[in-house]
């Protein structure tokens, strides 16, 4: 099975650590019609990358062990063109300002609106 | 098979008594109602009043959309949340409740009143499409004084089967329990940090009086504050030997009473508090004065009475030769007779204008030969083991 998941180029990777937003955003995007893979840590996020380079990420700022800063600056090294959205908690500002300086495409803060990741991601895929 | 509304609500109401946390409340009243009404999920958005914003604050269903807590979000602005908060009644229920298959009808069938308001359709297509993003079947509102406080969002029956109109009816009853429910226990929270902020800002304001004193007399610099440690490990240990029934906030007001003990100090002048020499009979008197006086400054603060009477006891002896009443054992309250045997540890074995410091030997050598006459023997008997025992 997993072999055969590897093959297919997946859209969108949802980066998360916790289960429950990891589990959600996926059906919200299946249902959306997109190819989507989960990765519960940076590092998994890293290796998933290296396997098979999705279009987007959907990136969380704060996790355990490797936080999302690291992980965007290590998907940047491993591919520039790799386009990365950062989901972030309202007072990020600072971690905001470093992600655009490691090459994010924009971020999202939590809570957030479902209408604007839905229109967020689904534009930068389509484009 | 039919349930018994009347008996679910009775018994989910008679649960909610029980819980003073919301957030552990809307997962019960979720969890119940997804169970009972065999719902695919059912969540619940509840207003962040510092935020301004409306927050999934909890999901439940094994097939539905289940929104993780705190991820999502909905601005007061939002089509779905402005249909509640302006009660556009022309398409609710009468029981204030909207339907998704409602409102798609709705906006299929009145052509001609959009026409004429173009607004009003873009506003209900959003709020149609925001039941769609959370696959809603059912919104419950829930007001406080007229404020949208919440909505309970049902997913749709297992059964692929409408609402009933009982099934309807019993989630706006149970949602209005809840709101009630939730706001209590809100109240409850808020009236326990107010609490909390007044006691330790009280505490503090304790504190700092204490202090005043204390730099008032320079010879028993940070004597308030070893005083209050001593008092505090005796009640301690008095409560762990079972030597007193303890009622109401025993440490906490052997706390106040403590640090506040010698406030009666700053009606002293400065010059006969720090004298040199000995003192003579009518400076001797004065200086007693205090522990009259600080019960006086006190005497306002209804709430600290027991405080206020160690105050004025915490000279008073055992056996009824102290001052300022000569009142003995019993008669001096608990806290008082604490005192007495910290304080007077502490100006033992601290120098005087007049004397050396006494060692800790011959302080507590002291504590023992006039335990009984002047000092609470139980008292003295704990303070000693505790500082046997190096707690001190």
């Amino acid at each position: 099975m997993h072999s055969l998941k590897e093959l297919k180029m997946s859209k969108l990777l949802i980066v998360d650590d916790e289960p429950d937003v990891r589990e959600f955003a996926k059906n919200f995007f299946v249902k959306r019609k997109l190819e989507v893979d989960t990765a519960a840590s940076g590092s998994e996020a890293i290796d998933l990358v290296k396997k098979s380079k999705p279009e987007l990420i959907l990136l969380d700022l704060r996790m355990e062990g490797i936080d999302g800063l690291e992980t965007l600056k290590q998907i940047k090294e491993i591919d520039k063109n790799i386009k990365v959205i950062m989901v972030t908690g309202v007072n990020d500002a600072e971690s905001i300002n470093k992600a655009k300086e490691l090459g994010a495409k924009g971020y999202i803060h939590k809570p957030l609106i479902l209408e604007e990741l839905e229109k967020v991601v689904l534009k930068e895929i389509r484009k | 098979m039919t349930i018994n509304y009347k008996r679910e609500l009775e018994a989910a109401a008679k649960n909610m008594i029980l819980i003073h946390r919301p957030d552990t409340l809307i997962k019960l009243v979720l969890r119940t109602t997804v169970r009972k009404a065999r719902l695919t999920h059912a969540a619940a958005l509840l207003y962040d009043k510092k935020k301004n914003i409306y927050i999934f604050a909890e999901s439940k269903g094994e097939t539905g959309v289940k929104v993780p807590s705190g991820y999502v979000r909905l601005d007061p602005n939002s089509g779905l949340i402005k249909f509640f908060r302006e009660k556009k009644n022309y398409l609710l229920h009468k029981e204030g409740v909207l339907e998704f298959a409602e409102i798609s009808n709705f906006l299929k069938t009145k052509k001609e009143l959009f026409a004429k308001d173009k607004l009003l359709k873009s506003y209900l297509q959003e709020t149609k499409y925001q039941m769609q993003l959370f696959d809603a079947y059912l919104c419950i509102p829930s007001y406080i004084h007229g404020t949208l406080l919440g909505l309970l969002l049902l997913g749709s029956k297992k059964s692929e089967q409408p609402f009933s109109k009982e099934e309807i009816n019993f989630f706006v009853a149970l949602t209005h329990d809840v709101t009630m429910a939730v706001r209590n226990a809100q109240l409850f929270e808020e009236l326990k940090s107010e609490l909390d902020k007044n006691h330790s800002l009280f505490i503090h304001t304790a504190q700092a009086l204490a202090s005043a004193i204390d730099a008032k007399d320079h010879y028993t610099h940070g004597h308030t504050e070893r005083v209050t440690q001593y008092c505090m490990a005796i009640g301690r240990e008095l409560i762990k030997r079972k030597k007193i029934r303890v009622t109401g906030n025993f440490l906490e007001t052997l706390r106040v009473s403590s640090l506040l003990h010698d406030i009666g100090k700053i009606g002293i002048p400065d010059d006969l508090l720090s004298k040199k020499g000995p003192l003579t009979e009518d400076e001797r008197r004065d200086i007693e004065e205090h522990a009259m006086i600080g019960s006086s400054i006190l005497n306002p603060l209804e709430e600290l009475s027991d405080a206020i009477t160690a105050v004025k006891q915490h000279h008073e002896n055992f056996d009824g030769t102290g001052y300022p009443k000569g009142v003995k054992a019993d008669e001096i309250n608990i806290y008082a007779r604490i005192i007495r045997v910290a304080d007077s540890y502490d100006a033992m074995t601290s120098d005087r204008p007049y004397r050396k410091a006494f060692s800790d030997q011959q302080a507590f050598e002291e504590l023992r030969q006039y335990s009984g006459t002047q000092y609470d023997p139980t008292v003295v008997k704990v303070f000693i083991d505790i500082y046997r025992r190096g707690d001190l």
